[in-house]
C-alpha cells in the first residue's frame, strides 16, 4: 500500500493511474502516430457453434498487458463473462489461437477459452446451466472487447482499446425447423437444406426432460436430418410429467417417422443418446426390432435407473429413487449412485447381446450424475463376452463432468435440478479445461463417426 | 453385402459471412472422375432470379474444391474462389437491363449453392440436385447499427461500428439515380468506419419542395457527422461515386465548412461549372446532351458528354487547391463517364501545381463505370431512369468486360479500405475502436 495525499491506495492502482497521466510509463505508448488505432477481429465474425473462431488484436504496442473480455447475454438475460490475460507480442498482435493466457478465465493457449470460459458474471442468478439455447433459430451475440492491461472485466473504468461482436449459431442458413406432434410422437425435426435424401440421426436427452433442440439443430447444420424425441417433463405427452409414460411404441414409432420421411434414408438412421437417454438407444437398439446404423452413448446406464412399471418401458412413481442420492456439504445432490449397474433394476439391463450395430461410448471420468465408467466397463464386457467387441469405439476423458455436449460452450459442474417440493442444485461434475477439451474431442469424433457410419 | 448410394457433401465455409468475405465451396465424397455443375442461385428483393454455373470434376479423392479447382466451363472459367458470385446473371427469360443492387441491408443477401450432375448448361429449376446449401452474404457485421436521419431536413442514414466509439466518419455519395442506395455505408460501417449515406438528388425535401438541394445540404450532412457523439469530428472523409465525384471534389476544394481527411472518388470527373449550383452542374452536363452516342443495341453511351475536358478553368474544380488525400478509382473501358480521361488531367493539374502528392489513381484496364464492393455480379449495361422531370428511362452503357470489372473491384475494394484505415485512423490521438478489417 502506498500513501498517497494520506489516503491508502493499493500499489496497482497507483501504477496504472501514473500510466494514464504520463502515456509512456515503462516506455509504453499505447497510442502512436505511427500506427493506427487499435482493432480487435473475429473470424468468422457470424459463426456456428461448433466452428472455431480466430480471435485477434492488431496494433498495439509490443509486449504489453491486454486483456480480452468477452460477454454474452443468454435467451433468459443472464449476463456471462469471460477474460484472459495477455502480453502482446513483438510485432504488437495477440493472436488467441497462438498465445498463452497468463491469467483470467482460464490459463494457456486455448483458442476457444474465451467461449467455454463464460462463467455466469458476477450478482448473476444461482446455479445457471447455461449451454441450453430455447431459441435455436437466433443467434448468441457475443460482445468481445480488448482491454489495456491485465483486469478483470468488473473493474471500471477500464480503457476498452476496440470491440468487436461476434454471432454463433446453432442452424447453419437453410435448415428447416419442423415441429411434429404427429402419431402422438412429440418431438423437433431439423433437415439440412437442399433436396436430400439425407442421413439421419434420432437424438435423446436425459431425465431433465423437455425437448432439447441444439445438439439436432447442429447436426443438420452438419448435413443430418436429425430428429430430438421428448419422452418426459412435455406438456404435449401423456401425464403426469415426472413420469415416463410412453413405451418402446412410442419410440418405434418416432423411428419410423424417420424412416418414412421422404427426404431421410431410410437405412441411415443412428440414435444418440446422453444420460437415461443411452438405455433408451440401447433398448431400442437390442430389443424392439428396429435396426439402427450407429449408437453414439453419452454418460448414460445400460439398464433403467428407474423402476419400469410395465414392459414397455413405462415407468412408476416410487421414493426408492432418492435412496441413492448423496450429498455434499454444501446440500449439492449427486445421482451417480443410481445407475451404478448394482442398483439398475435387473430386469431392465440391455441385452446388449442382441446389438448388431457400431456404439460408440464416451464417458465423462469425473460424472457426478451418472456412474458412466461403470456402466461402460459393463457394456465393454457384455460385447466382449458375446464375441461383438469390435462393435464398440469407448471414448474416456478425465475430468470431464456428465454434460458433454456440443463444443465451445460452458459446462457448469452444478446447477439448480428442481425447485419444488424443495431447491435442489444437482452435480453434473467436471472440471472446465478439461471438459472443454473433451467436448471439442468427442464432437469431432462423433461426426466422424456419423460420417463413417451413415454417409459411407 | 449392398453398395449404398454415394451420399455427397457439400459445404459453404463460412456459410454466412459479409458481402465481401471470401469463401470456400468444397465437394466430397463422390468417385474420383466424376463430372458436376456447381451452381448458384439468387432470387434478388425485386424478384428476379440470378444464377451462375460452373463444370468441374472430382479429383483422385472425389472432391472439389472451388477455390483451388479450375471451372472447365460455364459463366465463368478457370480458378476463381468467388466467381459463383460475381458471374451471376439473370436467368433465361429474364427482362434485360436488371441490375442488382440491394436496397434492405437489415437482411442478408441469401444465395442457393448446389451440386448436380453432370456437366449442365442450362435448365437447372427442372433438374434435381445431389445437394444444396444455403449461403447467407451480410451488408452489415453483427452490431452495426442503422440510424434513419431526418435533421437537418437531409435523407439519410447512419451506420455505425459495433463498439463505444469513437469513429471516424464518412459521407457516402451514389451518382445520378438518386435514391437513398445504404449498402455501401453499411458495409463501410462493418469495417469501422461510421459511414451515412445520402440521397441529394431525390430527398424528401426535393419530393416536397420541387427544388434540388444545394451546397448546404452537404454541409449540414458534414456537420451531423461531425457533432455525432460517437464520431470523430475531426476524421471524417467523403466517398462519391460518378455524380458523387462531382459534388464531393467541390466539396473538398471550395467548402469552408467541409474539412476532409481524404476523399476517394470512383468513375467520376472534376469537370463543372464551378460555382454553380447541383442543379447548374446537371444542366451543364444535359447541355452537351447532344453529344450522346448509341451503340448498335442502341444503348446510351454518355461519356463524351464531358469530351473533350476543357482548358477553360472556370470549367474544371481547380485541383491544385485540393488540400487532402484523393483516392481516384477509374475504369478504363467506362462509357459512362471520361473517367480515366478526366483522372490523368486532374494528375496533370496536381502535379503543375505541386500537390500530386496527395494523389493516388487506380485505373483498371476493361473496368466499366460501376466498380462497386467485390464479388456482386456484374452489369455492362441496364436501366437507368433519369432525374430530370420528368424522368427519362434509358439503356444506360456502363462498359466493362466481365472478369476484368469483377477483378478490379476486389482489388479497387481492397485498397480504398487500406486508403481509407490509413488517413482515418492513422495518428489518433486518443483510443479509437475500429472493429473489423
Amino acid at each position: 500500500m502506498i500513501a498517497l495525499g494520506g489516503k491508502m491506495i493499493p500499489c496497482y492502482t497507483v501504477q496504472r493511474n501514473l500510466a494514464c497521466i504520463q502515456r509512456t510509463v515503462g516506455g509504453v505508448r499505447w497510442t502512436s502516430s505511427c500506427r493506427p488505432a487499435p482493432l480487435l477481429t473475429a473470424s468468422p465474425v457470424r459463426a456456428l457453434i461448433d466452428d472455431k473462431i480466430s480471435i485477434r488484436g492488431h496494433f498495439l504496442p509490443p509486449r504489453c498487458p491486454v486483456t480480452v473480455c468477452a460477454q454474452m447475454q443468454s435467451d433468459d438475460g443472464d449476463l456471462w463473462e469471460a477474460f484472459a490475460h495477455f502480453n502482446t507480442n513483438s510485432d504488437g498482435t495477440v493472436n488467441l489461437t497462438r498465445d498463452p493466457s497468463v491469467g483470467g478465465s482460464y490459463l494457456g493457449c486455448e483458442p476457444m477459452g474465451l467461449l467455454w470460459g463464460l462463467q455466469p458474471a458476477p450478482g448473476a442468478r444461482e446455479g445457471l446451466r447455461q449451454a441450453e439455447k430455447k431459441k435455436v433459430e437466433t443467434p448468441y451475440v457475443m460482445l468481445m472487447s480488448l482491454l489495456k492491461g491485465h483486469v478483470s472485466p468488473s473493474e471500471r473504468p477500464s480503457t476498452e482499446l476496440a470491440a468487436v461482436t461476434a454471432e454463433r449459431w446453432y442452424m447453419a442458413p437453410g435448415v428447416r425447423r419442423i415441429e411434429i406432434r404427429q402419431n402422438g410422437v412429440v418431438g423437433t425435426l431439423f433437415l439440412p437444406p437442399g433436396p436430400g435424401p439425407f442421413p439421419a440421426m434420432l437424438d435423446l436427452w436425459g431425465m431433465g426432460g423437455g425437448l432439447v433442440e441444439y445438439r439436432s439443430a447442429l447436426f443438420a447444420s452438419r448435413g443430418y436430418a436429425s430428429f430430438s424425441l421428448a419422452y418426459i417433463g412435455h406438456k404435449d405427452l401423456p401425464g403426469p410429467q415426472n413420469l415416463i409414460n410412453v413405451g418402446d411404441p412410442y419410440y418405434k414409432s418416432a423411428f419410423q417417422l424417420l424412416q418414412d420421411h421422404p427426404q431421410v434414408y431410410p437405412d441411415r438412421i443412428g440414435i444418440i443418446g446422453l444420460s437415461f437417454g443411452v438405455y433408451l438407444a440401447l433398448r431400442l437398439a437390442s430389443h424392439s426390432g428396429i435396426k439402427p446404423s450407429c449408437l453414439i452413448c453419452i454418460n448414460g446406464p445400460a439398464g433403467s435407473t428407474i423402476k419400469l412399471a410395465d414392459a414397455d418401458g413405462r415407468t412408476e412413481q416410487t421414493e426408492n429413487d432418492q435412496k441413492y442420492w448423496t450429498y455434499d456439504d454444501q446440500g449439492n445432490v449427486s445421482f451417480r449412485a443410481v445407475s451404478l449397474p448394482a442398483n439398475l433394476s435387473p430386469e431392465s439391463k440391455v441385452k446388449l447381446e442382441h446389438l448388431t450395430c457400431p456404439l460408440m461410448y464416451i464417458v465423462g471420468e469425473d460424472d457426478l450424475s451418472a456412474s458412466s465408467v461403470e456402466n461402460a466397463n459393463l457394456i465393454e464386457e457384455t460385447l466382449s463376452a458375446a464375441g461383438k467387441s469390435q462393435l464398440l469405439t469407448r471414448l474416456s476423458y478425465p475430468g470431464a463432468g456428465h454434460l458433454i455436449e456440443p463444443p465451445y460452450t460452458p459446462n457448469s459442474r452444478a446447477s439448480l435440478w428442481s425447485v419444488k417440493p424443495q431447491k435442489l442444485v444437482t452435480l453434473w461434475g467436471g472440471h472446465l479445461a478439461p471438459h472443454a477439451a473433451a467436448q471439442e474431442d468427442s464432437w469431432k469424433k462423433i461426426l466422424e463417426f456419423m460420417e463413417t457410419n451413415l454417409r459411407h | 453385402m449392398s453398395m449404398k448410394p454415394l451420399c455427397v457433401k457439400l459445404s459453404v465455409q463460412p456459410s454466412r459471412g459479409l458481402v465481401d468475405e471470401k469463401f470456400t465451396v468444397l465437394v466430397q465424397n463422390l468417385l474420383p472422375g466424376f463430372q458436376l455443375t456447381v451452381h448458384a442461385l439468387h432470387q434478388c428483393e425485386d424478384g428476379h432470379s440470378w444464377e451462375a454455373f460452373a463444370h468441374y470434376t472430382t479429383d483422385a479423392t472425389g472432391t472439389v474444391n472451388v477455390s483451388q479447382d479450375p471451372s472447365l466451363d460455364g459463366t465463368y472459367s478457370g480458378v476463381e474462389p468467388m466467381g459463383l458470385l460475381w458471374s451471376l446473371r439473370p436467368v433465361p427469360g429474364s427482362k434485360s437491363g436488371l441490375r442488382m443492387r440491394k436496397m434492405n441491408v437489415l437482411t442478408p443477401m441469401v444465395v442457393t449453392i448446389s451440386v448436380y450432375q453432370g456437366h449442365q448448361m442450362e435448365g437447372f429449376l427442372d433438374r434435381v440436385s445431389l445437394a444444396s446449401v444455403v449461403v447467407e452474404r451480410w451488408y452489415m457485421a453483427p452490431g452495426v447499427r442503422r440510424v434513419p436521419i431526418t435533421d437537418g431536413k437531409l435523407t439519410a442514414t447512419l451506420f455505425l461500428p459495433s463498439g463505444a466509439g469513437p469513429f471516424p466518419g464518412l459521407l457516402d455519395l451514389w451518382g445520378g439515380g438518386g435514391k437513398l442506395v445504404e449498402y455501401r455505408a453499411a458495409l463501410l460501417a462493418s469495417h469501422g468506419i461510421a459511414s451515412m449515406a445520402l440521397d441529394y438528388l431525390t430527398p424528401q425535401i426535393t419530393k416536397e419542395t420541387g427544388k434540388m438541394v444545394d451546397n448546404d445540404y452537404f454541409e449540414t450532412a458534414y456537420r451531423v457527422l461531425e457533432q455525432h457523439p460517437q464520431i470523430l469530428g475531426s476524421r471524417i472523409a467523403m466517398l462519391g461515386l460518378s455524380f458523387g465525384t462531382s459534388v464531393t471534389l467541390r466539396m473538398a476544394v471550395y467548402s469552408q465548412d467541409v474539412k476532409l481527411s481524404c476523399a476517394v472518388c470512383i468513375s467520376g470527373s472534376h469537370v463543372q461549372p464551378i460555382g454553380g449550383s447541383v442543379e447548374q452542374i446537371l444542366a451543364y452536363f444535359n447541355g452537351n446532351a447532344d453529344k450522346t452516342r448509341f451503340d448498335e443495341n442502341n444503348q446510351v453511351i454518355w461519356r463524351d458528354l464531358l469530351l473533350p475536358i476543357p482548358t477553360d478553368p472556370s470549367l474544371k474544380v481547380d485541383m491544385g487547391r485540393l488540400q487532402c488525400p484523393l483516392l481516384l478509382v477509374v475504369g478504363e473501358d467506362d462509357q459512362n463517364w471520361p473517367a480515366h480521361e478526366c483522372a490523368m488531367d486532374m494528375k496533370e493539374m496536381m502535379e503543375r501545381a505541386g500537390n500530386s502528392h496527395l494523389l493516388t489513381v487506380l485505373s483498371y484496364k476493361n473496368a466499366g463505370h460501376l466498380i462497386e464492393p467485390p464479388f456482386m455480379p456484374f452489369a455492362r449495361a441496364s436501366t437507368f431512369k433519369t432525374v430530370t422531370n420528368p424522368p427519362t428511362k434509358v439503356m444506360a452503357l456502363w462498359g466493362g468486360e466481365l472478369v476484368a470489372h469483377s477483378r478490379a473491384q476486389e482489388d479497387a475494394w481492397r485498397k480504398m479500405l487500406v486508403f481509407l484505415r490509413e488517413n482515418l485512423y492513422g495518428g489518433m490521438k486518443h483510443g479509437a475502436s475500429f472493429s473489423n478489417l
